[in-house]
């Protein structure tokens, strides 16, 4: 993947070259310079494209961790981040250098990514037919037999470990990706209360009650909405930038909660 | 240094300063004057003033007031205003043992 990426840089930077050196490259276009190469690009890799290799550690790390949420399954699943993304018929593939392999996308936007031992050694891409800056990305670890509208916290917290190891969550910036990453390691977002991992409801949300047992809480206000502070300057840097009226952030770190921990929602419309 | 405090701006993005408090009301004048499915924005801000809201762009918006629960603690008044302007909706969520302790 490396080549490919040193390619893209290239054309990207063409124009630029093109403008220092006119004469050159006009002499290489002329009709009688005699046969003209071509190549065929297949795919550019984007420099925050979710790499294959980290999403297969995401995997790994879900198969390490089950015992938080023993009886779930592991899915990704891609979400709107830009307002005007189009979430339906949505195409992905895992591309390496030789090798393209076609993932399978669910109606909910909602994937399994086969393992593929060449993609892995070609540390392949996972490429969406929708620009990257214009969807986030979820590990989605649901416990089967729920109440509708509630979550298991166990579920919760893999999500958690999962989609840092995965390296899921959008950055601001690629250009301060680096930075980003250095100051959150799995265990340092899931584990800490100012992790701020957020987790997305399927709808707009009012309120999210805690249940263990006897034990009955109500997530305060800022534990809801991203914090209740974004202001419209700082939402094109947060991935629920469309999704602020479903986002919340669950007690994750928490351990006295424990794995089976209910939660459950209120959404701002109840159902008719 | 220039690039850390750039970063530093820029990675604020999805994090949060603390929360910041909604305003402090009488509960019992409150539970008294706020009716959900009646109530409306132009009364609220007549009888308590504004208060912290986040405004979405469904045209809902959740405001938080807060009453005094005793022990320098406060409980959340949570209410879901329609696009109308109308309450939708309303909650207490009282402090809990667990909660940190008062700023």
């Amino acid at each position: 993947m490396r080549a490919r990426g040193l390619l893209t840089a290239v054309l990207v930077c063409a124009p630029l070259l093109g403008g220092l050196v006119p004469s050159a490259l006009a002499q290489q276009t002329t009709p009688d310079s005699g046969p003209v190469q071509s190549i065929t690009v297949t795919s550019t890799r984007d420099p925050v494209d979710k790499s294959y290799r980290k999403m297969i550690r995401g995997m790994e790390r879900f198969e390490r961790e089950h015992a938080l949420a023993p009886q779930a399954a592991l899915r990704f699943r891609l979400l709107p981040r830009s307002p005007n993304v189009n979430m339906h018929g949505i195409t992905l593939k895992v591309v390496g250098d030789h090798i393209t392999v076609p993932v399978p996308v669910a109606e909910d936007n909602s994937f399994v990514l086969p393992r593929n031992e060449q993609a892995l050694r070609e540390d392949a891409a996972v490429l969406a037919n929708r620009k990257t800056t214009s969807m986030t990305w979820r590990a989605v670890v649901m416990t089967p037999g729920l109440p509708p509208g509630t979550r298991r916290l166990g579920d919760l917290r893999l999500e958690c470990l999962v989609g840092m190891e995965a390296g899921l969550v959008s950055n601001s910036s690629p250009l301060f990706g680096w930075i980003s990453n250095a100051l959150t390691t799995p265990e340092e977002v899931c584990n800490n209360p100012d992790g701020n991992f957020l987790f997305f409801t399927e709808r707009p949300l009012f309120s999210v009650t805690l249940q263990s047992g006897n034990r009955i809480e109500i997530l305060p206000f800022h534990m809801l909405y991203a914090g209740g502070d974004q202001t419209r300057d700082m939402l094109p840097y947060c991935d629920c930038q469309v999704l602020l009226d479903r986002t919340y952030y669950a007690p994750i770190w928490d351990r006295s909660w424990p794995d089976d921990t209910l939660v459950s929602f209120e959404y701002m419309e109840d159902p008719q | 240094m220039r690039l850390v405090l750039i970063s530093a701006v820029l990675l604020a993005g999805c994090a949060t300063n603390g929360p910041e408090p909604g305003k402090v009301v009488a509960q019992d004048r409150f539970e008294q004057l706020v009716v959900p499915g009646r109530t409306t924005k132009a009364e609220l801000l007549a009888a308590f003033g504004e208060t912290k809201a986040v405004v979405f762009d469904s045209g809902y918006e959740a405001w938080l007031y807060e009453s005094d629960a005793g022990g320098g603690r406060h409980a959340e008044l949570v209410l879901l205003l329609g696009p109308d302007g109308i309450v939708r909706k309303m909650r207490r969520r009282p402090p809990y043992p667990t909660d940190p302790p008062p700023r």
